[in-house]
């Protein structure tokens, strides 16, 4: 399954809008089957902080685990938040590196 | 009453600003033009109301937010300031990152910035819901020539706010260092408190300069730095006092 954060947005920096992105989109994860592989797709964010990350991103990574890929990673603020949220859960991300036709 | 227009040459030279700058600012709408038979008129108006918020912008902006939260008497900062909740300032961050992104030198780096700026505001608006101590809401004020910020409210201040987690905590000081420095892990009785970490790194990797009081702390942090300067100070900020330079 696939979830491009920018339908959330691009500036994505507050708790409450990290806390109502997931809240809103929880029936579209139950769709997802058993052992799927659940993307995070970054590109066209602009901002993103802990925060938000941490409302939306913490409670997956705990969810899915190693099923939670990160794409298109290379904002500075991604990276930064990402590398703090790691930090903070003392878990890493597993960031998925694209192919040209990806 | 009619509307008095001028031309892109009269505003231009009004504002001390290029033409080219003003049409980059209409194609952008952050100073719109009115069209008339396909050229770029301004409305008079418009551009002495522009005078007027620039005399405010660039006098000493720091100030006119530490006179805001040290106010015995406190009223609403003026509008260009004043983020009344949280959903006015996501907007206002929204139009400060596009101005920044528009600004060459920062066109990798200006994310890092709007993402501080973030923290430090929501930040704010996350420890002093239902808590404020008299204005709701906080100052959040740009100067894009001057590359500064400030931001400041006149809530709980960082040590009454850490100690619902930290209870040991007794200074103004010790608080501040714990905000920037500890990891508050395990998430309870909260899931807040690691946003200020985020901007110390942010800053000590980056040309940002940060200066941060609460209470009687004051702390100045900027690239290279390892240990945190944080100062007792005299006078007493109620809730927080911020200043980012970029």
């Amino acid at each position: 399954m696939l979830i491009q954060l920018k339908k959330f947005g691009t500036t994505l920096i507050s708790r409450q809008a990290g806390k109502e992105a997931l809240a809103a989109f929880e029936p579209v994860l139950r769709e997802a089957t058993k052992n799927e592989k659940i993307e995070i797709d970054f590109a066209g964010v602009v901002t993103f902080t802990p925060s938000w990350g941490d409302e939306f991103l913490t409670p997956l990574q705990k969810r899915y685990g190693k099923s939670l890929l990160f794409r298109n990673t290379e904002n500075l603020s991604v990276q930064a938040t990402l590398q703090m949220l790691e930090e903070i859960n003392k878990d890493k991300f597993v960031i998925k590196k694209l192919k040209n036709n990806e | 009453m009619s509307i008095k227009l001028i031309s892109i040459g009269e505003a231009a030279k009004k504002m001390n600003i290029s033409i080219d700058t003003l049409r980059r600012w209409d194609k952008s709408e952050r100073f719109v033009a009115v069209r008339k038979s396909g050229k770029r008129f301004y409305r008079e108006s418009d551009v002495d109301d522009f005078l007027k918020k620039a005399d405010i912008s660039t006098s000493d902006l720091f100030k006119i937010a530490e006179d805001w939260v040290s106010s015995k008497n406190p009223i609403e900062p003026e509008d260009i300031f004043y983020c009344q909740n949280s959903l006015i300032f996501q907007s206002r961050v929204i139009k400060f990152e596009k101005n920044l992104s528009e600004i060459p030198e920062l066109k990798n780096t200006f994310p890092l910035i709007s993402a501080i700026i973030g923290e430090v505001g929501n930040n704010s608006f996350d420890h002093n819901l239902g808590n404020w101590t008299d204005i709701s809401g906080i100052f959040f004020g740009y100067d894009l020539e001057k590359k500064e910020v400030a931001l400041a409210d006149r809530g709980q201040g960082i040590l009454k706010t850490l100690k619902r987690v930290k209870p040991e905590l007794v200074s103004d000081e010790q608080a501040l260092k714990v905000a920037f420095t500890e990891i508050i892990s395990g998430r309870a009785p909260e899931a807040r408190g690691n946003g200020l970490k985020f901007v110390k790194k942010i800053v000590i990797e980056n040309d940002i300069k940060l200066l941060f009081k609460t209470g009687s702390a004051r702390l100045d942090l900027k690239k290279g730095d390892i240990g945190l300067d944080i100062q007792k100070e005299n006078n007493y900020t109620q809730g927080c006092l911020v200043l980012i330079n970029f």
